[in-house]
């Protein structure tokens, strides 16, 4: 008796979970200064999740849960490109695939003569890397200066 | 200015050296002296010195010396200076161009080699997970995992690891420190890496992927593997005068109650979360993900209204524009909360001016160097090693109960 109200239940959870899945118009693009695209693929094959996508303002936020632990928000410009990324976990996302083209620029950065392990502040041309925590607490952010919305906090980009 | 600096650190790298080896135990055989009668009780207490370290420009950063041998082993050791004492992570890691010995790399069930992939805030260490007997003062463990930071033998890093982006710090240079000792208040430098893949530990064959791992071979706090004093860590150092001092010399204490010189007193016991964070009331606001660390440099929080440094027209691109650079001394009253709801009482903390202060090379200790937080890291005040000049602070690891309460907590 009670096993089929409970495939009754599953089935029904199911197509609710692909019905949300298909209204979710767009997923962002892991990459900062690129367009935002459909990446449902780049997104299955990182075994990420989107947890949320939300319209601010002056920009759209995706937030999205990866495996890791660490939750990473993707800001996108009503241009549609991504102008910033920040994260927040136990390890740092893919910077290489979220910073894109800008990545090398931030891998290359000079070490500051008072670095710590528990703060970076990079400025390199139009990009911004600010992050700072400890083991097991990251957190931190990239964004294109140039790229930046008019109107939009700063402080809000976290 | 800079010879200066640099015959002073030569000189402090003789003295000092051997000032910490004496106090870090720098003998092969364990335990404590010996002679007849009752034994003596384990020396639980190593030098500490805050000095400009193997880069000769570290500041605010506190070293000492860790004996490793081959596991098993009683005279296939050595003593390694300047390694860094960090209560902001978790784990021994070595700069293997520093260590002279063989240490045999752990391997997993399906025979592959273990490296690790350790993830700072600035950049990554990549290297193997290996084994050693350590020993700290007259404390003792077996066997314990280490990573070895920069191995030649382990060259191929994974595109996961170089990926999480910064600087490589894989040498004594780019690394700033021979070593770090990582004795946070926890046991493990990954929450849930037996269960989870989380980019930190890799299966190396002719190529590494990302794996879990036993918790039993993971990185540990080694206070927590010694035989004896494992439940945590005291740090005591002087009081350092405002423009700063050179060589401030200390004590780490291993255990908390263990014998009569780690009693715990009258101290505020502040229990921390699953972050090693607390709570910290500045300024009008409230910052849960707050922290004390002595593997922070400085005193980091966001205060707009303080003027930060300039930088100077023979180096535009300094980073010393991160710092503060009031006109006079500032004064300002903080207060942090444990996760218990115990609150401090009456704390203040001073702001001088970085330029002045860092003018003066000769110095290494800075208790008044404060710096701006990287923006978007809302919610933190990272309190760092000055926060430990004139303190003794006690970090109680994770299910430690000591006579004050039970771990994580801080206490001062």
């Amino acid at each position: 008796m009670p096993i089929f109200p409970s495939i009754d239940f599953k089935r029904a959870t199911l197509g609710a979970a692909l019905l949300i899945a298909a209204l979710i118009p767009q997923v962002a693009s892991a990459t900062l200064g690129e367009p935002e695209i459909t990446v449902q693929g780049d997104v299955a094959q990182a075994h990420a999740a989107i947890k949320s996508s939300q319209d601010r303002s002056n920009y759209r936020v995706h937030e999205i849960q990866l495996p890791s632990g660490t939750v990473m928000r993707e800001f996108v410009a009503p241009n549609g490109n991504v102008f910033a990324v920040a994260w927040q976990g136990p390890t740092r996302p893919d910077l290489r695939q979220a910073l894109g083209q800008y990545f090398d620029a931030f891998a290359a950065a000079p070490r500051s003569k008072f670095s710590d392990r528990r703060h970076v502040q990079i400025q390199q041309g139009d990009l911004i890397v600010q992050s700072g925590g400890h083991m097991r607490a990251l957190r931190g952010r990239a964004y294109l200066q140039s790229a930046i919305p008019s109107g939009v906090n700063l402080g809000d980009l976290h | 200015m800079v010879s200066m600096r640099a015959l002073k650190v030569g000189l402090c790298a003789v003295l000092c050296l051997s000032a910490i080896s004496c106090g870090g135990g720098g003998g092969t055989a364990g335990g404590g002296g010996g002679g007849g009668g009752t034994p003596p009780p384990t020396n639980n207490t190593a030098s500490v010195i805050i000095d400009a370290g193997p880069s000769m420009q570290s500041v605010n950063t506190l070293f000492t010396s860790v004996t490793v041998c081959v596991p098993g082993s009683t005279t296939n050791c050595q003593t390694i200076d300047h390694i860094q004492v960090d209560t902001g992570s978790y784990g021994l890691r070595l700069l293997a161009s520093v260590v002279t010995l063989t240490l045999p790399v752990e391997t997993l069930a399906n025979g592959n080699s273990l490296a690790e992939c350790t993830e700072f805030v600035d950049g990554f260490s990549w290297g193997p997970v290996v084994t050693a007997d350590i020993q700290i003062a007259g404390e003792t463990a077996h066997a314990v995992p280490v990573q070895a930071i920069g191995d030649s033998r382990f060259t191929n890093i994974p595109a996961e690891c170089s990926g999480t982006g910064g600087t490589e710090e894989d040498s004594v240079s780019t690394f700033g420190a021979n070593g770090i000792l990582g004795i946070g208040p926890f046991e493990l430098d990954c929450g849930d890496c037996d269960t989870a893949t989380h980019g930190l530990y890799f299966a190396c064959a002719t190529s590494c992927t990302d794996t879990t791992v036993p918790a039993n071979m993971q990185v540990p706090n080694p206070v927590t593997h010694f035989a004896a004093d494992n439940n945590g860590t005291i740090i005591v150092l002087p009081s350092v005068a405002a423009g700063g001092a050179s060589n401030v010399m200390g004590s780490l204490i291993f255990g908390i109650d263990t014998q009569t010189d780690n009693a715990s007193g009258t101290q505020t016991v502040l229990t921390v979360d699953d972050n090693a964070e607390l709570l910290m009331m500045f300024n009008g606001q409230s910052l849960a993900s707050s922290f004390i660390d002595s593997g922070s440099n400085g005193i980091y929080f966001a205060d707009s209204s303080i003027v930060t440094c300039t930088a100077p027209p023979s180096d535009p691109t300094s980073q010393i524009v991160n710092f503060y650079c009031p006109a006079s001394t500032l004064t300002l009253p903080i207060t942090i909360q444990g996760m218990n709801g115990t609150m401090t009482n009456n704390l203040t903390f001073a702001v001088g001016n970085a330029i002045t202060m860092l003018d003066n090379t000769d110095f290494d200790a800075y208790p008044q160097l404060a710096g701006t937080l990287p923006a978007g890291n809302v919610g933190t005040f990272d309190y760092g090693l000055p926060f430990f000049y004139g303190r003794r602070v006690a970090v109680a690891v994770q299910g430690a109960t000591t006579t004050v309460g039970t771990g994580p907590y801080i206490a001062f």
